[in-house]
This record gives C-alpha cells, structure tokens and sequence, in this order.
C-alpha cells in the first residue's frame, strides 16, 4: 500500500518535472493602473498561489497609467493589460485594435460621496453643488456624467471643481461639497477621518454608486487583435488563470491580503493580525473545501472582518477593509463575462462627453466573452 | 590745498591672521599746485599710499589730511585715475567721459557739451559713439584722463596711468598731460616705475622704499618748466635721474 | 565653501550655444568677409533646414509605417488638428491660461530670484544663511511636492504661478549673484571716488554690468517656466496645455497631443526668443566689440 503511494508520486512527481522541463513558463508582462495596492490581490494571488505558473506563464506586474497601457498593448509592446470599459470604447474610436475578454469587477468602481449633512436621496439635488473630480476624464468624469444624465442634469447644472487625486483633503476641507472618488477606498479613508474629527465640520459621510444607477462596463483583461490572431491559446490562458485566482481572492480574502504583503509596501506589517490572517485563511481552506454557495461565502467574510474588528485597531484593518469592499464590487455567480447593454451605456456616456472619435464601429467588437470559463460547462 | 601724511601705516590682515605691514610710517607734505612723483620698488605700497590719498583705503594708523580734511571717505577735489583704463565697456566713449558730470546730475546738454569739448582737446573727435573695446590703449587712456579733467578737482592721483604702454606712446602722453594741465596748475600726485618719466615730470620725486614703504629720499626737480621731451638729454636731467637711480639701486644692495 | 553649489550652474546658464557662437565668430575673423558672410547665412538658415528635414523623416517613418500611427500620426493628421483647435477655440483658451500663469510666475520668480540674488552678492553673511534652503528647494524634484502647492494654493491659476515661479526662481538667483559678484572692483572704487550714491551705484554700474549674465538667466527661465506651469496644470487643473495634454491623451486624440506638446514648444522658443531679442537691443555694445 505505502509502495503504491511511493511508486504513484515518483511518477507524477516526474510527469510533472518532465512537463516543466517541456514547457517553460513564458514571460509576461502585465500591464496594470495606479500604483502596488490591496485591489491588485488577485494578481498577487495569480503569482503567490501558482494560477499563472500553472497557465504556463511567468508574470511579472508593471504599473502606468491607463492610456499608456492600452497603446502598449495596442502596439504589442505587452500582451495582457488591465483598463476600464471605456478606455476601449475610447481607444476603439481612435483606431487601436484592442479587445477586452475578461471582466475583472463586475461593477463600476466610482461613486459620490458627501457629508452626511447634505440630503441627496434624489439626486437631482445635486444642482448647484461643487462637485470635486480629478479631472474631466477617465472613470471619474464618466461616472459623473452617467450619475448626472440617469438625473436629468447635465454637466452645467453643477460647479465642477478638478481637484487632481486629492479628494480626502480637498473634501475635508470643505472645499467642495460632494467628490466622485473610487467606491472601495476612499469613502472608507474620508469616513474614518471624518469620524476622528479630522475632516472639518463633517462627522459622517454618505456614499452613491454609479453601479446603483447605471450598469457601466468596468475595469477587465485587454488583449490586441494581433494575440487573439496568432495565439488565442494565450489570451485563453491567461484569462482563465486570473478567473481562478479572482475566485479564490473572493472566497479567502485572508489568502489574498496575505499574498499582497509581498507586492504593497504599505500594507500594515502587523505581526499578530499576519498571524490571525495565517489562521483565518487556513480555516477558510476547509471551509471551501465544503463547497460553501456565494451567500455563505460573502457571509463568512463578514463574520471574518467582526472577529477582526474586535481584536484590532481599525488603523491596522483599514486595507483589509478595503479588500472587502472591493471583493463586493468583483463577486458574481460568473466571473469574467460583460453583456452589451453595459457596453452601450458606457458608449452613450461617452458620446454625450464628445469624447468618442470616428473610428468606434460594431461595439460587440469590443470585447468577447468566448476566453472565460463558463461555470457548470 | 595741501596734501598732509602724518605717520601714515597700512597694514593688510594676513590670512593666519598675523598682521601684514604694507606701508609706512610715512610723513610727508604735498604743497599746493605742486607735482609729486612716487618712485620705488614694486609692492612697496605705492598704489597704496594712493588709495589712502583717495580715500579708498582708511589707514591702519596715521592721518591723511587734504587742507582741513580729514581724509576718511573720498573727497570731491581729489580725483583717481587707474593703472587700468578702468572704463565702462557698455558706454561710449562720450558717456564714458561724461560719467562725473552725470553723477554730479549735471543737465544732459550740459554734459555732452562738456565732453565733446573735452574730446576734442584730447584729440578724439569722431570717437564719441565709439566703445572702448574699440579704442587703442593710448585713447583709452586720454579718454581715462579725461574723465579725471571733467570731475574738475584741485587733486590728481594717478596711479601708473601709462604703465601699460609702449614707451613712445607713454612719452607722448606725459607731455599730453602737461599740457592739459596747463594753467589751472593742479596738485597731482604721480605713482610711475619709470625714472625718466618722474624727472621729466615732477617738481619733487619722492622714493619710497622697500615694504613696508617708507620716505627713503624727497629730491626736488629744479627744472625749468615748460618741459619737453628733449629735455632729457639736458645735464641736469641726466644728474638728477642719476640721483633717483642711485636711491633705488641702494635698496637693491 | 556656500557659493560653489550655487556658483556651478552659471555655465549651463550662459548657455552652450552661446559660447560656441563666440568661439565660432572669433574664429571667423581673420577670415575673409566673405567666407563670413557665407557662414552667416548659412548659420542663419540651418535651423530651417533642421526642421525641413525633420519633417521629412517624420513624414517618411508614418508614410512607410515604420512605427504605427498610434505613436506617430502622420503629420497631415496634426495639421488637420491644429487647423480644429484653431477654429474652435480649444487651442487659444488653454495656451492662454497656460502664457499667463508662465507671465505671472515669471514676473515673482524673477523679481525674487533678482531681489534675493542681489541681496546675497551684497552679503555674503547672507548667503551662508540661506543657500542650505535654497539648494534643497532646487535639488529637489518639483512633481514631487507639485501636489503639495496645489493643497495650499488650490486648483486656480494661483498654484501654477507658484510652480513656475519656483522654478525659474534659481536660474535668475544665480546668475543675478554671479552678475553682481563679477562687478569690477576698480569700477566700484571709480564710482566711490566719483562719490556716486546707493542707487547711482546700482543703477549706472552694478545693473549694466550684470546685465549680460541675467538676461543669460532669464533666457533660462524663460524656457523652465513652460514646464513649471505645465507640471502644476499636471497635478490639478481645469485649464491649460497641460490639461490638454492629458485630455488628449485620456482620449487617445494622438494629433492633438502633437499639437498641444509642440505649442509648449513654440511657446517657450518664443519667450526665448523674446529674451533674446531684448538682450540684442540692451547690449549691442557687446556685439560691436566682439
């Protein structure tokens, strides 16, 4: 019996020497936005956990800015990059080939956030308000105009006030009322500001989704035509690898934190929350080896952050709360898939901005739902 | 005006801090209208005596008096003139010249009337709009000696205002000078390394010695005046130059 | 000891150019005239040439493809651009923020760089007490505490004069204390004996004298103030080429990136130029006794 064991792992401990040695794994450069942070966890977990290895590939992460992303992959200079839905409607429009085949977060990530003072449950309240946003472009300005446009405003029925990325300060010190900012981080960074009395006269603050109003296309996977000419296989890959290690960053948020502290500079060291986590993650293991549904799932993560938030300080917890907040905005029962109607709304947004150029054509060009894993097939 | 130095001492500070003695004690007097020239080896502190005449540089010790002036600042009636031309690249010739006047804010007719008068003594018409990157070294220092004219002092310090000339051109202009100075008969006072120069010159040559330069010899020049350039081949001349020489060989002994 | 950290960059202030102009008419002349006259000419059309022919590669590399349309359009395509941004105003509007935050700024910076300048060349006390905050301003990054000045001035046209001014600050501090510095003290003593005054002093010989290495300085900042508008329009702004810029960008508009990166151009050849035409009036004494 033993021997039969014995025997069984010296050949698959060869079958699996002897793949490696037949396929190396190939490099790759993933192109990402913004700088090293928690949100990036299921890349890191990609990497930690042996996804992309196992999809044959070596993966090294690279942080710019979104418009130079998509024109590196556009011209080939990497293969894999992630931007927002409306980067591609964008860059479509201006003659670059790229398609987007995996949807990373299943909602759109901005939101508005205001002093709890202010009464905006209808949002045509907005009128006459200073809204602070980095700038008139990217996913800010265009979560603006959706929010305004599902209203019945316009850009001109509010005083917009571009800020750069500085919406904590510039809001806590009153001087704009409301800021678009991105729904998983800084609402949670300006509530505990505003809730230590550092954030001017306001002590709490109120949060609208665009999500909640329009069903935006968001950030995902792009590719070049070129790739999906020559090697399909790749983009399928890869594709499916980051399915996988998105899936297990929603289910073990422990695992995924834990993985990120390699990547994130700033994530807090603390060693009895890294110890917690270690333990967290182990039972989390188990759990899922239950086969648990999304709701017990999204349940245990809940019970998961209360244990925490009684043991530690919520300095230490805040990055950990914003993986949370942010696993809310990627979990669905299908992981990967966008439908045409998000497309569209991004696209009407767009056009109603005057950004689009000539070139956009047919919008299910865009992007293609053919390279993820389809649950139950 | 007289001139009056009285124990006059100079001293630079040394950079370990120890005391440099440049000049001096020095006493002597200069009359009015007289014509000085200070002779002696170089860095005997001849230039520095001038500065002090000038006000430029305040004595270590001593007092320098011009009549009944102390000489601690500049004085309007002395005026200095520069080994170097010393003049402002960026101004004509013109305004080079009017500098004084403009400083005193004499009205602009005024002063271009004065200067263009004054070149023209100097030989330099035609050189008003000139600058003096484009002058030769002679002109530069006509030009130089004018402005000393223009500031119209009783006193002319001139520090080896030929120094850097060849010796015709230098001859040329020592006459150019007495003549200039004509009948209004100013006190100057003359530093030159040139013997023949300072006999052809000055009323008194005053040697000075080695630093820190002290009064070494004050020989009076009993030549008839108007000088001139043959002069120099005269037995006087040549007995006095002789005498001025003997002072500053003996100091080489 | 304090000045050489300050005293180093006068010769990037002077400008290489500049020294190899002198050096080119110095060698020139014992020449014949019209070997000079060739070699003006020649001087004075090389610059066309150079654009002419950069046009031509630029026109070959997008009509042979050689690199893809995204990264370099055809030049045809900026020009049809231009023309748009021209009619409908975008260009004006923003270049004009831009020119006026760029005026401002250098307008404080150089009179401070001149007024501080002034003041350590007059006391060196001074300089031992100021040069560790002034070198550390200068050595470091201004896109590093851009941010910082958009927090405290805001998103306005104020915060943008601030980087500028910054930034052109130096050039004019250094070249005004090297200017100052480099006065003839025998020019000084000649004005001392003339019992010229404070201001006759500065006004008829420490001013003209220092003027060939300031307008030096301020050719300098004459081009750096481009970028420290540019760098505060960056980090915050509704307004500006370099708002422009990350519009154009944002909306992969290539053309107009073209457009707007070459008008910053123009503008601060212009602001140079402009100096130096200035510089050609104030002193063609240098030029007469080259």
């Amino acid at each position: 019996m033993f021997k039969l064991v014995r025997i069984v792992s010296l050949i698959s401990f060869l079958g699996a020497w002897v793949a490696s040695a037949q396929a190396p794994l190939v490099q790759e450069r993933v192109l990402l936005t913004f700088i090293p942070n928690v949100q990036f966890a299921p890349f890191y977990v990609g990497i930690e956990d042996g996804f992309f290895a196992e999809a044959g590939f070596d993966v090294t992460l690279e942080h710019l800015q979104e418009p130079e992303v998509l024109d590196l992959v556009a011209v080939g200079q990497a293969n894999f990059g992630i931007v927002s839905g409306e980067q591609v409607i964008l860059a479509r429009s201006r003659g670059r080939d790229v398609i987007y085949i995996f949807e990373w977060f299943q909602q759109y990530p901005v939101a508005l956030v205001y002093s709890d003072a202010l009464d905006l449950s209808d949002l045509r309240q907005l009128r006459g308000l200073k809204v602070g946003i980095p700038g008139r472009f990217g996913a800010s300005y265009s979560g603006l105009t959706t929010l305004l446009s599902s209203a019945g405003l316009s850009e001109t029925d509010i005083e917009v006030n571009e800020i750069g990325f500085n919406a904590a300060e510039v809001f806590c010190l009153g001087a704009v009322d409301a800021a678009m900012v991105y729904a998983n981080n800084e609402p949670l960074q300006i509530r505990s500001r505003a809730q230590a009395g550092d954030c001017g006269p306001i002590s709490d603050v109120e949060v609208i989704t665009v999500a909640s109003q329009v069903d935006l296309v968001s950030n995902g996977l792009i590719v070049s035509r070129d790739l999906l000419n020559t090697a399909p296989d790749n983009a399928r890959r890869m594709a499916r690898a980051l399915q996988a290690a998105l899936r297990l960053s929603i289910n073990n948020p422990a695992q995924a934190y834990l993985a990120s502290l390699a990547y994130v500079d700033t994530l807090p060291r603390d060693a009895a929350l890294i110890t917690e986590l270690q333990a967290a993650a182990a039972r989390q293991t188990e759990f899922l080896a239950l086969e648990p549904g999304r709701e017990a799932v999204a349940e245990s993560r809940a019970e998961l952050l209360r244990q925490l938030s009684a043991q530690f300080d919520p300095g230490v917890l805040t990055q950990f709360q914003v993986l949370l907040n942010t696993i809310e905005l990627w979990d669905a029962d299908q992981l990967g898939r966008s439908d045409l109607a998000s497309w569209e709304a991004m696209r009407d947004t767009l056009a109603l901005l005057g950004f689009l150029g000539d070139e956009l054509g047919d919008l299910s060009d865009a992007f293609s739902n053919d390279y993820v894993m389809v649950r139950n097939a | 005006m007289r001139l009056s130095l009285h124990e006059v001492e100079v001293s630079y500070r040394a950079p370990a801090g120890a005391s440099l003695p440049a000049l001096g004690p020095i006493t002597f007097d200069i009359a009015e209208e007289e014509f000085v020239c200070l002779v002696g080896p170089s860095g005997c502190g001849k230039s520095t005596l001038i500065r002090v005449l000038a006000g430029l540089l305040p004595p270590t010790a001593g007092t320098a008096y011009c009549g009944g002036d102390l000489i601690d600042r500049p004085l309007p009636q002395i005026a200095i003139m520069f080994q170097d031309t010393n003049l402002m690249p960026w101004r004509t010739v013109l305004d080079n010249i009017a500098l004084p006047l403009e400083i005193a804010g004499a009205p602009k007719s005024e002063r271009q009337r004065r200067a263009r008068d004054m070149l023209a003594q100097l030989n330099l018409d035609g050189f008003e709009l000139a600058y003096p990157a484009e002058l030769s070294g002679g002109m530069a220092q006509r030009v130089a000696l004018g402005r000393v004219i223009l500031q119209a002092p009783r006193i002319w310090l001139l520090d080896e205002p030929f120094g850097a000339l060849d010796a015709l051109t230098r001859e040329k202009l020592s006459l150019e000078l007495l003549r200039l100075r004509g009948r209004s008969r100013q006190t100057i006072v003359l530093v030159t390394h040139d013997i023949s120069e300072a006999v052809l010159l000055a009323d008194r040559v005053i040697v000075l010695s080695r630093r820190p330069g002290k009064l070494l010899a004050d020989i009076a020049i009993d030549l008839p005046r108007p000088r001139s350039a043959d002069m120099i081949y005269q037995p006087n001349f040549l007995r006095l130059a002789k005498q001025v020489r003997a002072c500053i060989q003996d100091l080489d002994d | 000891m304090a000045l050489t950290p300050v005293a180093l960059p006068r010769v990037l202030c002077l400008g290489i150019s500049d020294m190899a102009e002198k050096n080119f008419t110095q060698a020139m002349q014992p020449q014949k005239s019209r070997i000079i006259v060739h070699g003006a000419l020649l001087r004075r059309l090389s610059p066309v040439v150079t654009i002419m022919a950069m046009l031509l590669v630029w026109h070959g590399i997008t009509e042979w493809q050689l690199v893809s349309r995204i990264l370099i359009p055809p030049p045809a395509e900026v020009l049809d651009s231009l023309v748009k941004a021209l009619a409908d105003g975008t260009l004006a509007k923003h270049t004009g923020t831009t020119l006026g935050e760029m005026i401002f700024g250098l307008l404080f910076g150089v009179s401070i760089g001149l007024a501080i300048g002034y003041a350590i060349a007059k006391a060196p006390l001074l300089e031992y007490i100021l040069s560790p905050i002034i070198v550390a301003f200068q050595s470091t990054p201004i896109v590093a505490y851009a941010p910082l000045l958009i927090i405290i001035f805001g998103t306005g046209p104020s915060s943008k004069i601030v980087t500028t001014a910054v930034i052109v600050f130096f050039p004019s501090l250094v070249n005004t204390i090297v200017g100052i510095r480099g006065v003839s003290p025998r020019l000084r003593d000649l004005m001392r004996s003339l019992n010229a005054g404070r201001w006759q002093i500065f006004r008829k010989l420490e001013l003209p004298s220092a003027l060939p290495v300031i307008l030096a300085g301020l050719k300098t900042s004459a081009t750096l103030a481009v970028i420290g508008a540019v760098v505060g329009e960056f980090v915050g702004s509704g307004s500006g080429l370099g708002v422009l810029v990350i519009t154009a960008r944002s909306q992969y508009d290539t053309p107009l990136v073209y457009v707007t990166v070459l008008t910053m151009t123009a503008i601060a050849l212009s602001l140079y130029g402009l100096v130096a035409l200035v510089e050609w009036r104030l002193l063609h004494w240098q030029r007469r006794t080259a």
